[in-house]
C-alpha cells in the first residue's frame, strides 16, 4: 500500500480577528498536535500612511499628528518629535521642561506596563489578575487626565517646551498615587512570580538568551529581559534623564517570568523617579521660542518607549514642512524574537508568548518570515514593487 | 422531603424539566456574578443568562460549508436532552429522584458525559480549525478528569454499599458528613466536576485567547443555545451530586439550597483564583494527582470496611464499649 507519508500541515491561524489580539495582525502557527512548528506574521492591516501624512502639515501640525501614532505611549512619539524638531531648530527646551516631559513619560510607561500585565495576564486565562491591574491602571490614567487634562493623547509637548505645569497640589496627589501603586505593585510582583498555576505558564516559555536576543535585535524590556542592557535613557540620555538618570532593570533568565519581572521593577524605578522629579523639580520657563521654518538638516531622534528603543528620521528642506520623517516603532524590533521562540511550544503558550513582547500593532508596517524551508534571498526594488502590488490586490 | 412527583411530571416540569431550566439559568447568573465580584466586577444582572437565551434562540442559525447539517443540529438536543435524562436519577432540589435502581450512579455519570461527548463531535463535525482544536481537547480532558471524578463519587457510594443515588443521599445525612469522612475524595469530586463543566482554570477546551469558543466556534443560535442551557442543567446536577454524596446529603429544598449554594461558593472562588492550566497541564494534574489520590482513599475505604467487623469489637473492648 502507498501510504503519504508527508503529513499534512495543520495551521492555525490566529488574526487578523481574533480574541486575543486587541490590533489586527495576522500569524500562522503550524501545528502537530498541539506543539508549533513553524510560525510566520504577516502584518499591515492597520497602516495609516502617517509619515507621508507628515509631509503635508506643517511641523507644528505634525506634532498632533505623531502624538496619535500610538494610542498607548502617545507621549513618547510627541517627545521623540520635538526633541528632533528642536535639535534641527538648535534649540533646547528649558529644564523645567524636561523634567516634565521626562516625568510624563514615566507616568506613562507605568500606565503601559499595567496595561501590558492585564493583557498578558487575560492571554494566560488569569483574568482576575487582568481586572485589578486594570483597575489600579485607573490611578496613573486619573493622574495623567489631572495634570494634563487628556487620558490618552496628553498632549504635553509643544516644539521647544511643555504646555502643562505641575502645581504643588498636583505634586501631592501624584505622590499619593505612586505610594498606592508602589503598595499593588509589590503584591503583583509577589503574584507573578509565587502563583503555581501562573508561573506553569511563564516558567520557561519562550527562552530567549542574551546571545539570541542579540542575533534577533531584540530591544527594550524584551532585550533586558534577556540580560541586555539595553535602555535609551540610560545609553543616550535625552530630556530630563541626564538630570534625573535611571537605573537600568535586567533579568538574565530570558523566559516569559522574566518578562514580566523585568516590567514590574521596572514600574518600582519609574515610581522614584516621578517621586524625585517632584521633589527637585528645576524652577524656571516651559517654553523656548521655535521657528515656525526649520533649518535645513537631518536628525534621529532616540527615545524609550515603553515597549523599546522608538526611533525618528527626520529631514528638513528649510519650509515650513518637513521633508521626511521616517518612524520605526519597538514593536518592529521584537517581532522575530517572537516567531523564533514560538517553534517547540504549545499552542496555548501563542497568546501569551505574543503578548510577552507587548505588541503594538497599528505603529509598524512590514513583514517577517522566519524559518521557511526556501531561503528567502534579498530583494531589489523591482521585486519590492511588484510583492507591494500583488500583498495589496 | 418524600413527595413523589409522577415520572412525567418530573421530566417536563418539577422538578426536573423547566424548573430545573430555569434554576441552571439562576445558578449561572449566581456563578457568573460570583466571580465577578471577585474579580473586582459589577457583574450581570439578575436576568441576563435569560436574556442571553432568549436572545440567541431568536437567532438565525447558520450552518457553515462542510458540516453533517442532521449531527449539527442533533447534537446540542441530545447533549441537553442527556442532562435532562440524568436529573431523574438525582434528588434535586431535595425531593426524591424520580426514578431509581441499583446502579443508577452509573448511567447518571454517563449521561452527564454525553455533554463532553456531544462537544467533541459538534467541533469534530464542522471544518474550522478552532473546533478542530477544541474538540480535541475537549475530548482529552474528557479523558483526564472522568476516571478521578467517578472515582471520587464511588467513594461515598462504596463506603455505605450501595450504587443507588437516593441510597446514599439518605445514608449519607445518617451518619458523619464524607466531606469530613473523606477530604480528599470531596477535593476532587468538586475540582473534577469544574473539570467537566470547563470552568476556569479547566477551560482549555475552550480558551478564547487561543482557539475563540473551541468546538462552539461555529455554533450560533439555537444550537450554541441548548448547549449553554445543557450546561447549565449539568452545573445543576453535579452540584446536587457532590453536595448529596460529601455534605450529608438533603432531605428538604432547604438543605438543598444552602449546600449546592455553598459548593458554588467555592467553585467561584476557585475560577478566579488560577491562570489558566495548559491542557498537558490538566492531564498531568489529574493522572498523576488526582487519580493516585483517590485510588489511595478507595483502597484506605475498602481495607476499612473489610477490617471493621475486626477491629470495631476491638475497640469496643478495650474502651469498654
Amino acid at each position: 500500500m502507498d501510504f503519504n507519508t508527508a503529513p499534512e500541515k495543520f495551521i492555525v491561524p490566529i488574526g487578523p480577528q481574533h480574541p486575543a489580539l486587541k490590533e489586527p495582525g495576522h500569524f500562522e502557527f503550524t501545528v502537530e498536535g498541539e506543539i508549533v512548528t513553524n510560525a510566520t506574521a504577516r502584518l499591515g492591516f492597520v497602516h495609516r500612511g502617517m509619515e507621508k501624512g507628515a509631509e503635508e502639515r506643517t511641523w507644528i501640525q505634525d506634532l498632533y499628528l505623531m502624538e496619535r501614532v500610538c494610542g498607548i505611549c502617545s507621549h513618547v512619539h510627541a517627545l521623540a518629535f520635538s526633541l528632533g524638531a528642536e535639535k534641527l531648530a538648535g534649540v533646547q527646551a528649558p529644564p523645567r521642561a524636561q523634567a516634565i516631559r521626562e516625568m510624563v513619560a514615566e507616568l506613562e510607561r507605568i500606565h503601559s506596563h499595567l496595561l501590558w500585565l492585564g493583557v498578558a495576564a487575560h492571554e494566560g486565562g488569569f483574568d482576575t489578575l487582568f481586572m485589578y491591574s486594570w483597575r489600579d491602571r485607573e490611578t496613573v490614567m486619573d493622574l495623567l487626565e489631572t495634570i494634563s487634562g487628556n487620558r490618552v493623547n496628553y498632549s504635553v509637548n509643544v516644539l521647544g517646551g511643555v504646555k502643562i505645569d505641575i502645581s504643588d497640589q498636583q505634586a501631592d496627589e501624584i505622590r499619593k498615587g505612586m505610594d498606592f501603586l508602589e503598595e499593588r505593585t509589590k503584591h503583583y510582583l509577589k503574584v507573578v512570580t509565587e502563583d503555581e498555576t501562573f508561573l506553569g505558564r511563564t516558567r520557561n516559555i519562550g527562552v530567549m538568551d542574551s546571545e539570541l536576543a542579540v542575533k534577533l535585535g531584540a530591544i527594550g524590556p524584551t532585550a533586558r529581559a534577556s540580560g541586555l542592557k539595553r535602555d535609551v535613557r540610560y545609553d543616550a540620555p535625552y530630556a530630563g534623564y541626564g538630570d534625573f538618570p535611571v537605573k537600568v532593570i535586567t533579568n538574565k533568565k530570558g523566559d516569559l517570568e522574566a518578562r514580566f519581572v523585568v516590567r514590574i521593577e521596572e514600574l518600582f524605578e519609574s515610581y522614584r523617579l516621578v517621586r524625585e522629579i517632584l521633589d527637585k523639580m528645576p524652577a524656571g520657563d516651559l517654553t523656548v521660542k521655535v521657528p515656525r521654518r526649520i533649518p535645513e538638516g537631518e536628525v534621529i531622534s532616540r527615545v524609550e518607549a515603553p515597549r523599546g528603543e522608538l526611533l525618528y528620521f527626520m529631514k528638513s528642506n528649510g519650509s515650513d514642512k518637513p521633508e521626511r520623517i521616517k518612524v520605526r516603532t519597538p514593536s518592529l524590533c521584537n517581532w522575530a524574537s517572537v516567531l523564533v521562540t514560538a517553534i517547540g511550544h504549545n499552542l496555548a503558550d501563542m497568546p501569551m508568548i505574543l503578548a510577552g513582547i507587548d505588541p503594538c500593532f497599528s505603529c509598524n508596517d512590514r513583514i517577517v518570515t522566519v524559518n521557511r524551508n526556501v531561503d528567502s534571498s534579498q530583494m531589489d526594488w523591482e521585486d519590492l514593487r511588484r510583492y507591494g502590488i500583488e500583498y495589496y490586490k | 422531603m418524600n413527595i413523589q412527583f409522577p415520572a412525567l411530571v418530573a421530566l417536563l416540569f418539577f422538578p426536573g424539566g423547566l424548573f430545573l431550566l430555569a434554576s441552571g439559568l439562576v445558578f449561572e447568573y449566581i456563578d457568573r456574578k460570583l466571580v465577578a465580584r471577585f474579580q473586582n466586577r459589577i457583574g450581570p444582572r439578575w436576568f441576563q443568562p435569560l436574556a442571553d437565551v432568549i436572545k440567541l434562540l431568536s437567532k438565525e442559525e447558520i450552518f457553515p460549508a462542510g458540516v453533517v447539517k442532521s449531527l449539527f443540529v442533533a447534537l446540542p438536543v441530545v447533549a441537553l436532552a442527556a442532562a435532562l435524562t440524568a436529573a431523574l436519577y438525582v434528588p434535586l432540589f431535595g425531593f426524591r429522584a424520580a426514578f431509581n435502581f441499583q446502579g443508577d450512579l452509573i448511567v447518571t455519570l454517563y449521561l452527564l458525559s454525553m455533554m463532553t461527548l456531544c462537544i467533541g463531535l459538534a467541533g469534530a463535525n464542522t471544518e474550522d480549525r478552532f473546533s478542530l482544536v477544541g474538540a480535541t481537547r475537549a475530548l482529552t480532558q474528557l479523558f483526564s478528569y472522568e476516571a478521578p471524578f467517578l472515582l471520587a463519587l464511588l467513594g461515598p457510594a462504596i463506603a455505605l454499599g450501595t450504587w443507588n443515588i437516593s441510597e446514599i443521599n439518605a445514608g449519607a445525612g445518617s451518619q458523619t458528613w464524607f466531606i469530613l469522612a473523606q477530604p480528599i475524595g470531596f477535593v476532587v469530586a468538586l475540582v473534577g466536576l469544574m473539570g467537566k463543566l470547563e470552568l476556569p482554570p479547566f477551560d482549555a477546551p475552550e480558551a478564547e485567547t487561543e482557539i475563540v469558543a473551541g468546538a462552539f466556534t461555529e455554533y450560533s443560535g439555537r444550537g450554541f443555545a441548548l448547549f449553554k442551557i445543557g450546561r447549565d442543567v449539568e452545573l445543576v446536577i453535579g452540584l446536587t451530586l457532590v453536595a448529596s454524596f460529601y455534605l450529608g446529603g438533603f432531605t428538604n429544598p432547604l438543605d438543598f439550597l444552602w449546600k449546592t449554594l455553598a459548593l458554588l461558593l467555592v467553585t467561584a472562588a476557585l475560577q478566579s483564583l488560577f491562570a489558566r492550566l495548559r491542557i498537558d497541564q490538566t492531564v498531568g494534574l489529574w493522572w498523576r494527582v488526582g487519580v493516585i489520590l483517590v485510588l489511595l482513599q478507595l483502597v484506605v475505604i475498602i481495607f476499612g470496611k473489610l477490617l471493621s467487623p475486626v477491629i470495631l469489637p476491638l475497640v469496643q473492648s478495650i474502651f469498654g464499649g
